[in-house]
């Protein structure tokens, strides 16, 4: 038996105990459920569509504001107005009391039930400062084209000096929620590495373990095993949420959201690894599950405080924050990919925090294998991780 | 056949084994006794490689044990041992797996191991259901799934209701007629003197005494008489010739020979006080010998 097996066969119970488990088909079921209420949903009951408004008009100008209430809101993306001829004032109150009109507009007065809100008061304002200029003008004596041109000037050219496609603010959104969602994750399956340690010293297996197979192939397996159900898990929901979504017409799906989705993944087993190690480190002090509350908490704070790092960076890619936590290896892994996908950040810097993450995977696997070891005999009482290493120094000393 | 060559192991302060040999012969059952805290444990895990000798050695027939030779060893920790909620089969197969055996092999062996151990028809359950003698079983069929040559069990019989006591000495005594070397520790002296071949006593990292356990036995002291009378109390030992007084049981007395000493005359001496119900000599008991060699 070559160590190769011995991770193998520790990966391989990990997964088949995983999956067996009540906790986990409970958490992937409330998970699958929680997925596809969100990717079908929206299909069914329809949202997407502009927010279309009900405007009445009334009064001495009502077939003016009629055509350029239509005419001003065309300008605006996600905003419809359907208009309404009114025979008075007093049809508009009635109709905008009993909600089947958002607003009454007419002879220089807007009669709302609360309030205007700011999107169609735009709309209304625009087109009632049109209708009362044209007739500003036609009294003047301007009419026709040169009132038109006047009254509604060629729109502005927008000119951007960057200027950014379509697909490439997708795949900036696609990465952002895709390292934040598997970020999410990374806290759960990290527990799931310090409870798997825990257990095995609490049961005390790992005497039996030990005497089998040396600590860092246990540990490697363990980390492997657990990664492997975590990231099946995900890229399994995922999967279902997005064919569900497309199947239901909830969601477009550009073409690159499989070549974003892998490298959010290959980011994401980065900081598994890092993190799985060092959640080893806590279960491996503690000798009872009820102590990993404590022993895991300084990592739950170092994964959430990179989590708003992250965040931070989502808004402003090449900013501060984000350049600080490209060199920081706990929250590397989940910035990086935030400024690569918005293109704000230098190739060396990519280099750099690569190799930072790395090199603290390697040191922390090491440090988890020898806590591992040191702690694993420790089996009453938490202890602190200088005295797991101690005692792991003092086991490997001598014969 | 194991060797454990003058083994020196301290805890920051503690001096855990302070030169500890002995030796496991194959086809031996050797019993290990010692207080809390001697060092038993401890030098079973030196044994399994789970810590290691500040000092001395760990030999295997004949020369220094290998991690191959380590993971065919079978192992029974003092708690459990069992992952509670993987089933009984599954864990079986896994630690068949570890020791090296092919995936057939391991399942063939861990279903025999189970069937041998009476406990086929709950191998689908989750140990954590399983009753505490189960449990045990199970640990015991981990331990016995490789067939391995040297069996190290930490206190196998703590728990035991007497029943379960008598099958788990009828799995030891299997394992030593096909050759292997039982090796396990025990606070239960009695039952110790009654399974072992040989017997090692320690105390604070130390050996005491070592070897066969009549010899043991007889290593230590004088022979001792017991001897019951019919109501007669135990007044009449109190000034004997031959032989000072150990201990008394209602009428009963335990009695031990002076050097020299006469065992016919104490009886004659019993038989003046009245009628003499047993007379019994032996060498102390391995209990006695405890006592006496633990507390110098």
């Amino acid at each position: 038996m070559n160590k190769f097996d011995a991770v193998r066969l520790v990966a391989a119970r990990e997964i088949g105990e995983r999956i067996r488990s009540k906790a986990f088909k409970i958490s992937a079921g409330v998970s699958l459920a929680f997925i596809l209420t969100v990717a079908i949903l929206p299909g069914v009951i329809g949202d997407g569509g502009p927010t279309t408004y009900d405007v009445g008009v009334f009064g001495a100008r009502s077939d003016a504001l009629e055509a350029r209430l239509s005419e001003v809101a065309a300008f605006a993306d996600d905003v419809a107005v359907d208009v309404h001829r009114l025979a008075s004032e007093d049809e508009g109150r009635r109709l905008v009391a009993s909600g089947d009109l958002d607003a009454a507009v007419g002879d220089g007065r807007v009669v709302v039930d609360r309030v205007l809100s700011d999107h169609l008061g735009l709309i209304v304002r625009e087109a009632n400062r049109q209708v009362t200029g044209e007739a500003a003008l036609a009294g003047a004596g301007v009419e026709g084209a040169a009132a038109a041109r006047l009254l509604a000037p060629e729109p502005l050219a927008v000119q951007a000096l960057e200027p950014r496609s379509e697909t490439e603010t997708t795949r900036e959104g696609l990465v952002f929620v895709g390292t934040l969602l598997l970020y999410g994750q990374l806290i759960g399956f990290g527990y799931w590495v310090a409870s798997g340690v825990v257990e095995e010293k609490a049961s005390r297996v790992v005497e039996v373990l030990l005497a089998k197979a040396p600590p860092n192939q246990l540990l490697a397996g363990k980390v492997i095993g657990v990664g492997v159900v975590g990231v099946a898990q995900l890229v399994g929901l995922v999967v279902i949420g997005l064919v569900a979504a497309a199947a239901t017409g909830s969601i477009d799906l550009p073409p690159e959201t499989v070549p974003v989705a892998a490298q959010v993944v290959a980011w994401f087993l980065l900081g598994f690894a890092l993190y799985s190690c060092l959640y080893a480190v806590a279960g491996a002090i503690a000798s009872r599950a009820e102590e990993l509350q404590s022993t895991t908490t300084p990592l739950t704070f170092l994964a959430v405080g990179s989590f708003f790092a992250a965040i931070t960076t989502g808004g402003d890619p090449g900013g501060p924050v984000g350049q600080v936590a490209t060199f920081v290896p706990f929250s590397a892994p989940m910035v990086l990919p935030i400024r690569v996908a918005a293109g704000e950040i230098e190739p060396w810097e990519v280099a750099a925090g690569v190799a930072i993450v790395v090199a603290s995977i390697l040191a922390a696997m090491r440090l988890a294998a020898r806590v591992y070891a040191g702690g694993a005999m420790h089996l009453r009482g938490q202890m602190k991780v200088r005295q797991a290493l101690r005692a792991e120094e003092t086991s490997r000393t001598g014969a | 056949m194991l060797e454990l060559v003058t083994l020196s192991k301290r805890y920051g302060e503690v001096i855990a084994l302070d030169g500890l040999s002995m030796t496991v012969g194959a086809g031996r059952i050797h019993g290990f006794v010692g207080r809390n805290g001697a060092g038993k444990t401890t030098t079973m895990r030196i044994t399994l490689g789970l810590a290691r000798a500040d000092a001395g050695e760990v030999r295997w027939q004949g020369r220094p044990v290998s991690p191959e030779d380590r993971r065919g060893f079978g192992y029974m920790p003092e708690e459990r041992g069992l992952y509670p909620r993987m089933t009984a089969l599954r864990q079986i197969v896994y630690f068949a797996r570890l020791s090296g055996m092919e995936a057939g092999e391991a399942r063939a062996a861990a279903l025999a191991i189970l069937e041998s151990m009476g406990i086929a028809e709950r191998s689908g359950e989750p140990v954590e259901r399983l009753s505490l003698g189960n449990q045990q079983r199970c640990q015991l069929a981990a331990a016995l799934v490789t067939s391995p040559q040297l069996l190290v069990l930490d206190e196998p019989f703590s728990g035991l209701d007497p029943v379960g006591v008598d099958n788990l000495a009828g799995v030891l005594q299997a394992q030593v007629d096909r050759g292997t070397a039982v090796v396990f520790s025990s606070h239960q002296l009695d039952l110790v003197e009654r399974l072992s071949d040989e017997v090692t006593i320690i105390d604070r990292g130390r050996v005491v005494a070592s070897g066969p356990v009549g010899e043991v036995r007889r290593s230590r002291g004088a022979d001792q008489l017991k001897v019951a009378l019919e109501g007669g109390g135990t007044a009449w030992a109190d000034d004997l010739a031959d032989a000072t007084v150990v201990a008394r049981f209602g009428d009963e007395v335990v009695l031990e020979l002076r050097p020299g000493g006469d065992d016919q005359a104490v009886l004659d001496a019993a038989r003046r006080a009245g009628r003499v119900r047993s007379f019994h000599r032996a060498a102390p008991s391995l209990t006695e010998l405890f006592r006496e060699v633990v507390s110098a």
